[in-house]
């Protein structure tokens, strides 16, 4: 997913008017993919959210402490948003890659075997269907259980304010360490 | 997992002079973790080279107005593609980990293909060794830490 261009950046600016600009771009990113992600079976808008957790909390990471307090405190709340997400992607990941070796050797014995059922006892890969069918049911259970994870942790962020209490914290700004 | 290195930052300083800064930081932290990155027997090495890669593609994007155009364009394609080779060694590597970590935990009966399937993710996680391999010596050859710091003495230039 290509980054939202931030407008108006000047580098001869303070980092904190410029990081401002920045970190208020890509809130807005990471919050335009609800409620289209809240749906398990758009999984590109999940993926998309995740790159955008990934982009807000490393701008945070690198001037959060620009801002006011509250700005800390979501660097930890992206990050947590970030890892489920990562979660939910790797069986996204997963789940296809599994049953593409799973079809690749059930071709395999297809392809060894005649028109007699009894064939089935000699193909080179009938002992192997049972641990890869009971992963693929695995990652299908994991990923319904982390997508119920994220959904209760953004109802929780949405209850708590994240998005306008970073928002207002955006607006404040942290002592110089000069001063 | 590596944590990155601490930046105190000035909310009222020029923005190419904290560019500067921090993208030296970064560089020094994704040189720092290239030790031994290609021995698979240690998987936490190239994943905390990845992240600290990361981190210094992040911050390369959002400080880019304050680098020269030029020079930006192609230190963030090595930085890049230097990235996506970790990536290519890093993801095999979760893979593995998750399908011994399955293996470990549940019966008898649902083991059967697991090794198999850990037998294929060896192949492409040694292909992404390769791959990794190959951009190390890209960076070393194009010399990507110096033109990382030239980029950061071009902010530095532009703020005086």
């Amino acid at each position: 997913m290509k980054a939202r261009r931030v407008k108006g950046l000047d580098p001869m600016a303070s980092l904190g008017d410029n990081a401002e600009k920045i970190v208020r771009v890509r809130l807005d990113e990471l919050t335009s993919f609800m409620p289209k992600a809240a749906d398990p079976a758009k999984v590109v808008a999940l993926h998309d959210m995740r790159i955008a957790a990934k982009r807000l909390r490393y701008v945070l990471e690198v001037t959060g402490s620009c801002f006011g307090p509250y700005a800390a405190t979501a660097v930890k709340l992206v990050k947590d948003l970030q890892d489920l997400l990562g979660e939910i992607h790797d069986c996204d990941v997963q789940l296809p890659e599994v049953a593409e070796f799973l079809e690749e050797l059930m071709a395999e014995d297809a392809a060894s075997a005649g028109a007699s059922p009894k064939d089935l006892a000699r193909t080179p890969n009938r002992r192997t269907y049972a641990g890869l069918t009971a992963l693929q049911v695995h990652l299908r259970a994991r990923r319904r259980a982390l997508f119920e994870d994220f959904l209760e942790l953004w109802r929780d962020y949405e209850r708590k304010g994240f998005a306008a209490r970073l928002a207002f914290a955006l607006s404040e700004r942290s002592q110089s360490p000069e001063q | 997992m590596a944590k990155a290195g601490e930046i105190e930052v000035d909310p009222y300083e020029p923005f190419a002079l904290a560019a500067a800064r921090i993208v030296r930081l970064r560089a020094d932290e994704l040189f720092d973790h290239s030790e031994n990155v290609l021995d698979t027997s240690d998987i936490e090495r190239v994943h905390d080279m990845r992240v600290a890669s990361r981190r210094l593609r992040a911050v390369l994007e959002i400080f880019q107005p304050a680098f020269p155009a030029g020079d930006f364009k192609t230190v963030l394609r090595d930085v890049k593609g230097l990235a996506d080779a970790l990536g290519e060694r890093r993801d095999p590597d979760v893979h593995i980990e998750d399908m011994e970590a399955f293996e470990a935990a549940v019966q008898a009966a649902s083991r059967p293909g697991i090794d198999a399937l850990v037998a294929r993710l060896r192949e492409r996680q040694a292909r992404g060794n390769d791959t990794l391999a190959a951009a190390l010596e890209h960076a070393r050859e194009s010399d990507l830490q110096r033109r990382l710091y030239s980029l950061a003495d071009g902010a530095e230039e532009l703020a005086a």
